[in-house]
């Protein structure tokens, strides 16, 4: 039945079968439960999942059950999560990533940095001030940031009050 | 594929004289005359699209629309993420409209460069006193055919540059940099584009300014652009590096302004900053690299030069160890 669910999800299923598949879905708490599951995956993987579960138990199914997450390898080949993953980023970064990976004949180079994180100072600078780059940065390619005049001009909006 | 100073430059003044016009001309077969090409189709063509840049750890998604009307260059910029912020150029007068905080900041254009346009070189002979152009393979990208031109360093002062240059038009629709490793350290690439007259004058202008009624005008920036005596030099600057200006900047939690020196190469810029070594001051150099992106600080007693550019650390370190005061 699960297959089912995810099926039906997906928008894979013809409209006797999707009537069916609601039928069972809706006649039993586990598979209205499974549905429940899947949604929360799916909003989860979009970012936008509930700040707590509204069926008790679930969550301790989910660790109980590491099977119950099974499903998932399968979901996670099916459109719905293909959409899901897609939400996740602008069609235009999903664009350039999958270009970058399409490059062939070289060492591909990660998209994440060399330094993990940003720019981290190389040179061991333990008593020394962090480095930040960002000023120089904004001054050198004249995109100051947004956020230095909503600083600027708040300041000035309670000067005013 | 060596250039000599005589071929491309006079062959293609009547191209420039036409300017969009070369469009309609077969694309030559040398990699001077393909540069030179694509250097005036970034300025005199039309187009719009959205390109994707990844530099270091960042990917960011920009909206450019840029004409060329009466001689004149005209640009809407938007980069796609984070807060709403949009520059609109016209020529080397820059524009940015930050709405939220509805200030419109006056810029003149001074090291920013924007792809398609990333070369401040006019001609190819700027580029290749530092670099060897060699024409690579062509491919399709967005329905459209590009011809790779790749910018050798003679050196290892410099990173490597490749532009796909499409076909018809001359404009580059994708490039990318590459490190000593050969490893591509910085791409862009077009994932939407209209070249031609199908692209429309209006589309150039402001979309954010009638959203607000008061801006708020910050035209500091601008006047700092001017160049001034800061009083600095570099002694050594690496091969091919030219200064193109020196002027004062405000930086954020200043008490005064910074002062900034800028080097070019034709492809690539590092930008000098002389400001006092505050407290805490820094008494040891420090680096940092992130895809193109070297930054250098070196304490010289009561005063700190901090070097930015899209260089290699060496160069980067040979810049900030030879500054000096001009006598």
């Amino acid at each position: 039945m699960t297959q089912e669910i995810s099926s039906l999800m997906d928008g894979e299923l013809g409209a006797q079968e999707a009537g069916q598949a609601l039928q069972a879905c809706c006649a039993s708490e586990e598979h209205k439960r499974t549905w429940y599951l899947y949604h929360v995956i799916g909003d989860s993987m979009r970012g936008q999942g509930p700040a707590r579960l509204a069926l008790p138990g679930v969550l301790d199914a989910l660790k109980a059950q590491p099977t119950v997450l099974a499903p998932r390898r399968k979901l996670l080949e099916t459109p719905f999560a293909r959409m899901s993953l897609a939400a996740a980023a602008s069609v235009a970064t999903v664009g350039v990533v999958g270009w970058i990976g399409s490059q062939g004949g070289q060492v591909p180079t990660p998209v994440v940095a060399k330094n993990g994180g940003g720019l981290q100072p190389v040179a061991n600078t333990v008593t020394q001030p962090a480095l930040d780059v960002q000023d120089y940065l904004a001054a050198h390619r004249q995109i100051p940031p947004p956020e230095l005049y909503r600083q600027v001009n708040n300041r000035a909006a309670a000067r005013a009050r | 594929m060596s250039f000599t100073a005589s071929a491309g430059g006079h062959r293609w003044l009547p191209v420039l004289a036409f300017g969009v016009a070369c469009s309609a001309h077969a694309a030559p077969d040398d990699a001077a005359s393909l540069l030179a090409r694509a250097i005036q189709a970034a300025r005199q063509a039309s187009y719009e699209g959205t390109y994707a840049h990844s530099n270091g750890d960042r990917t960011s998604a920009v909206r450019i629309t840029h004409v060329n009307v009466g001689n004149e260059e005209r640009e809407r910029i938007e980069p796609l993420d984070g807060p709403p912020l949009e520059i609109v150029r016209r020529n080397d007068e820059m524009f940015c409209y930050f709405p939220d905080s509805k200030t419109v900041r006056l810029d003149r254009r001074v090291t920013a460069h924007f792809f398609p346009a990333l070369l401040s070189a006019s001609s190819p002979e700027a580029v290749s006193a530092s670099y060897d152009l060699k024409l690579g393979k062509t491919e399709s990208a967005l329905g459209f055919d590009c011809r790779w031109i790749r910018l050798q360093p003679r050196d290892g002062l410099r990173y490597a540059q490749a532009m796909c240059s499409e076909v018809h038009s001359g404009l580059v629709v994708r490039a990318k940099t590459f490190n000593a490793q050969n490893q591509v350290i910085e791409q862009y690439t077009f994932t939407d584009l209209k070249i031609g007259p199908q692209v429309a004058h209006g589309d150039v202008k402001s979309l954010f300014e009638s959203r607000i009624k008061r801006w708020v005008t910050d035209a500091q920036p601008r006047e700092e652009a001017k160049s001034v005596d800061t009083g600095w030099m570099v002694n050594d600057p690496p091969a091919g590096f030219r200064k193109v200006t020196e002027l004062r900047r405000s930086l954020p939690g200043r008490a005064a302004p910074v002062s900034q020196l800028v080097y070019s190469d034709g492809v690539v810029s590092v930008s000098v900053f002389v400001e006092p070594n505050t407290a805490p001051p820094r008494t040891a150099e420090a680096s940092s690299e992130d895809g193109t992106t070297t930054f250098f600080v070196r304490p010289m007693g009561d005063t700190l030069v901090s070097v930015l550019g899209e260089v290699p650390l060496a160069t980067a370190q040979q810049v900030g160890r030879s500054v000096a005061h001009r006598p």
